[in-house]
């Protein structure tokens, strides 16, 4: 880096320029939002229009970049110094996003108004995107034509940015995100779109056989009821437990002297028995010792349906809470339209699915039921414009890794 | 290892780092001490590893959940970067700076103890969770010791332009960059996967572009042929800005709302 004197373009073009141009683009930015647009941010292209757009444009910066590439205005508009005053007030509008709350409504009126509520889709955003991929393409044009290997990481880099800022935001429009709530033992095909308000069926349906939850270790905790609250453990720690655990707070020490991950209470016996997952909760046997005297007893997570088990020692009352979700997973049956085919598929965290031109998350369930729940929400996404995005992506991976190598070579 | 014996290791490393820095600063000249200096010097870092190493078997997990987790991170691998800088570019005065970096992150972990929690939510498990995490901390950790750096090179530039220094600053940021580029670029791969959408301006999102944006515009500076003072000013300033993207987040307005905030 820093040799980049091969042909020194014209420099009398150049920052002064570059920072006048960019102050007055985004200022002309605001003044659009705050009068002829009254923050309602800038109109998205859905398809097709919005490919068209794209093409005009490729098509407008490579011409001129060929045809018109001695002239000096072109030559600023592809150069470095314009590209750095875009990348400072690309920095200072994201700032303006990244302080302000963003969403229809957030924020003071005044910001509102200047579209500082929704800066990602506002006009001075947009305009100095739009310069943004100019001056990209026309430096990718000059850097391309003729092809040197000696470029190819400035290609990666800024072809990749290119191609991914450009088809990410214009392709924006075609995004969809739905939500589709299942039911266990249901068959589902509607989906509900949380923009637009509106159900619409899909061109599949979903069978939900069972939502299943994996928990961590229940924890136990020591309640003040004289006002102290909740009391840190002396291990610091959150609180797991397992069999043989021994857990200390000031003056109290507790060894849990069984546990039971899944277990039932069987009537009239009071003594709790292992059962299967569906219909047991945690219990612990505690043994302490507090103040001299020792003390013993059954705590439980309880469940919805069930009132949890405490120990009351002095003025505090040991509990065991359940633990925080480890995995959670829906067991679905897929059925397309079109085809007929079904398929059976577990849709899980991090683990999405694809059908129909439609990636399935598992999303949520009945948080007041946890594990119990018998309701999954999936979210359904259809992102046409993701394979292009994920071309950009790869692309400046590539470009960062010869950047890697070079920037460390050069010395 | 946890964190109740973490403030025991971390008051060695410091009270390590401080010894090694006074032998090996005040007695340049005798070799001997020098040699000294450099073995607490050493001898701190060793003991960071060690205890980061025994933390992660102790919670089963790889310790990169919390601020608190990351920080440790940090305290362990800065002065390692400052050890490497000395030994690839024979430049001394970086590992000071580190060491002082570190011990401040370990001080913050001992006034705000951290409670140790072996969960991890279903979203962070993933096998883009260490490379994700992993990359932005080295990243970040060349990036703190580039500002470090750009810090003395403008204090020495009061009397005279010191090359050697700006390379060093500069081949740290550009080393930085890369690992941030990574770092985001995995990032939104991850986001895909897990939450359905590669980029939702998510203030912690918004956040690392603008402090990746701030170094963007380092290159271009450099490519451009900034004046370098101008230049150092840059960076020691840039850094402040990732501080922003890193533990600041969470107390702006804008996080109320975040998924990402931890
Ligand atoms: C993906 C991140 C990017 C990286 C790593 C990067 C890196 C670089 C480097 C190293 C150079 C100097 C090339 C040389 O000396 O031959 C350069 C030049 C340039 N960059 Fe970037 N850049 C990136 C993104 C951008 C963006 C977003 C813009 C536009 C706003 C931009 C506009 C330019 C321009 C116009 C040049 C000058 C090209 C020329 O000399 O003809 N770059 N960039």
């Amino acid at each position: 880096m820093g040799g980049n004197g091969v042909e020194e373009p014209a420099v009398s073009w150049s920052f002064r320029e570059g920072i006048f141009f960019s102050v007055a683009l985004v200022a002309a930015g605001f003044v659009i939002e705050a009068t002829v647009w009254g923050g309602q941010g800038v109109l998205r292209p859905s398809w097709p229009w919005n490919i068209i757009i794209l093409l005009l444009l490729t098509v407008n910066i490579v011409i001129a970049g060929l045809i018109l590439k001695d002239k000096p205005f072109v030559k600023w508009l592809g150069g470095i110094p314009l590209g750095l005053c875009l990348i400072i007030a690309m920095a200072i509008l994201s700032f303006f996003g990244g302080v302000m709350p963003q969403g229809a409504g957030k924020g003071p009126l005044w910001a509102q108004n200047l579209g500082l509520n929704s800066v990602f889709s506002s006009w001075p955003f947009v305009l100095t995107v739009f310069f943004f991929l100019v001056n990209l393409g026309l430096s990718l044009v000059w850097k391309t034509v003729p092809f040197k290997s000696a470029n190819l990481q400035f290609i990666l880099f800024h072809g990749g940015f290119l191609v991914a800022l450009a088809c990410g935001l214009i392709g924006s429009e075609d995004f969809r995100r739905v939500i589709i709530p299942l039911y266990e033992g249901k068959v589902t095909q509607s989906a509900f779109d949380p923009v637009t308000k509106t159900t619409e069926d899909l061109p599949f349906s979903l069978y939900l056989h069972d939502f299943e939850m994996e928990e961590y270790d229940p924890r136990l905790m020591l309640y003040d009821i004289g006002g102290g609250g909740y009391e840190l453990n002396e291990a610091r720690t959150s609180g797991e437990i397992t069999q043989g655990s021994v857990v200390s707070w000031g003056g109290l020490s507790v060894t849990v002297d069984k546990f039971l991950p899944n277990a039932v209470v069987e009537d009239g016996t009071g003594v709790p028995v292992p059962t299967d997952a569906d219909r047991g909760i945690p219990y612990a046997f505690l043994e302490g010792e507090h103040e001299g005297t020792p003390f013993s007893g059954w705590v439980s997570t309880g469940s919805p349906f069930e009132r949890p088990l405490e120990l009351k020692v002095g003025g505090r009352v040991l509990s065991l809470w359940p633990g925080s979700p480890k995995k959670y997973r829906s067991k679905v049956t897929i059925k397309s339209d079109e085809s007929g085919d079904v398929i059976s598929e577990i849709l899980e965290v991090n683990k999405p699915v694809s059908v129909e031109g439609w990636m399935l998350y598992q999303l949520d369930y009945d948080e007041k039921l946890g594990r119990w729940s018998e309701l999954s929400v999936v979210e359904g996404v259809r992102d046409p414009w993701l394979p292009v995005v994920y071309i950009g992506f790869f692309m400046i991976l590539a470009g960062n890794t010869l950047f890697f190598w070079k920037g460390i070579k050069k010395k | 290892m946890t964190w109740v014996e973490f403030q025991y290791a971390a008051a060695g490393a410091i009270v390590c780092w401080g010894i090694g820095s006074i032998l090996s600063v005040f007695s340049a000249k005798q070799r001997s001490s020098k040699t000294l200096g450099t073995a607490f010097l050493m001898a701190g870092t060793a003991v960071m590893v060690f205890f980061l190493i025994a933390f992660w078997v102790t919670i089963d997990r790889p310790p990169l959940r919390t601020l608190g987790e990351t920080r440790l991170w940090y305290a362990t691998l800065i002065p390692i970067v400052g050890f490497l800088v000395e030994y690839r570019w024979k430049v001394s005065w970086l590992k000071y700076y580190c060491v002082a970096l570190a011990s401040f992150f370990l001080a913050i972990n001992i006034l705000f103890p951290d409670v140790y929690d072996k969960t991890l939510m279903p979203a962070l498990q993933s096998v883009w969770f260490v490379p994700h995490v992993v990359v932005y901390l080295v990243g970040y950790v060349l990036l703190a010791a580039s500002s470090a750096a750009a810090w003395h090179n403008l204090y020495r530039n009061k009397r005279s332009m010191n090359k050697e220094g700006h390379a060093v600053s500069h081949y740290l940021a550009l080393l930085g960059f890369v690992f941030l580029t990574f770092g985001l670029v995995f990032g939104a791969i991850w986001a895909k996967e897990a939450w359905g959408h590669y980029w939702t301006w998510d203030p912690k999102e918004t956040w690392a572009l603008i402090a990746w944006l701030g170094y963007l515009g380092y290159m271009h500076a450099n490519a451009a042929k900034v004046n370098e003072n101008k230049l150092q000013w840059y960076l020691a300033m840039a850094f402040l800005v990732l501080l922003v993207s890193w533990f600041g987040v969470n107390y702006l307005p804008s996080a109320q709302s975040s998924v990402h905030v931890y």
